[in-house]
């Protein structure tokens, strides 16, 4: 059997991080964005989350950790990552 | 390549728009502005004072200043309407509250620091104060009450109604003996 495939297929994706929050609580930039210092969202901008099951942009929370804080910016909680 | 966003300046945007639709402050006429057009840095605030407070009817302005390093640091607040606070100085405005020092977190707000405001106006902590003369002036007044009410709460434990022991009391200036021998006479 011959097979005609008569128009060309584009192939299109998306993808998306999984977190329970929209927007990042530092920033308060979409997730799928990126953080205000990245240009394009993707793996080198990435969501991290503490043990406390806050997530922010990795970017973000480290800036916000040890100048001097070392506590989740939403809960206290001491952050530690997950 | 567009010039990187400054992150101060993206959640202000965010920020004045949340708290210009956030009911709880719509209701009790708490607004906020831009001093220019354009401008994130500066801020222009106002609070109205809540009824049952001394600050009912009026109108406290507040100057709000961003830094650059926002939200990893504290937007700087204070008031320009001279108040009497216990922790607002009477003198330059400068407001004692933890959250705009130490106890700052990312994720807080201009809408939480305006909420923060108004329940610092609603229930003063004379024993941080910001204003010395201001705190020695409110708490002897609530030491007063508070003898006052123990007064009162001497006749209710006897069993008697507290309008009656009120009535009693202030019609024999707090004189608790008084008071006793005009309800049993």
């Amino acid at each position: 059997m011959k097979v005609k495939v008569k128009r060309k297929w584009n192939v299109v994706a998306v993808w998306k991080w999984t977190a329970p929050d929209d927007s990042c609580g530092i920033c308060r930039q979409a997730f799928d964005g990126c953080c205000p210092s990245c240009h394009e969202p993707g793996e080198n901008c990435p969501i991290v989350f503490g043990k406390c099951k806050h997530c922010f942009h990795m970017h973000c929370i480290l800036k916000w950790l040890g100048q001097p804080q070392d506590e989740c910016p939403m809960c206290r909680q001491t952050w530690e990552f997950q | 390549m567009p010039p990187r966003k400054s992150m101060a300046q993206g959640r202000i945007k965010r920020e004045i728009a949340e708290v210009k639709k956030d009911k709880q402050l719509l209701e009790s006429g708490t607004v906020i502005k831009q001093v220019k057009e354009g401008d994130y840095t500066h801020l222009h605030g106002s609070i109205r004072g809540a009824p049952d407070t001394p600050y009912e009817g009026g109108t406290f302005e507040l100057d709000i200043q961003i830094p650059d390093t926002y939200p990893f640091s504290p937007p700087k607040v204070k008031f320009l309407t001279r108040i009497w606070h216990p922790n607002v100085s009477s003198q330059t405005g400068a407001i004692c509250l933890d959250i705009l020092k130490d106890q700052w977190a990312a994720a807080m707000t201009l809408r939480t620091v305006l909420l923060s405001l108004q329940a610092l106006m609603a229930a003063a902590e004379p024993d941080d104060p910001q204003d010395a003369v201001v705190a020695k002036q409110v708490s002897p007044a609530d030491e007063h009450t508070a003898e006052l009410s123990g007064k009162l709460q001497q006749l209710v434990d006897m069993g008697i109604d507290a309008p009656q022991a009120r009535d009693a009391l202030s019609a024999t200036s707090w004189n608790v003996e008084a008071a006793i021998a005009r309800i049993y006479s």
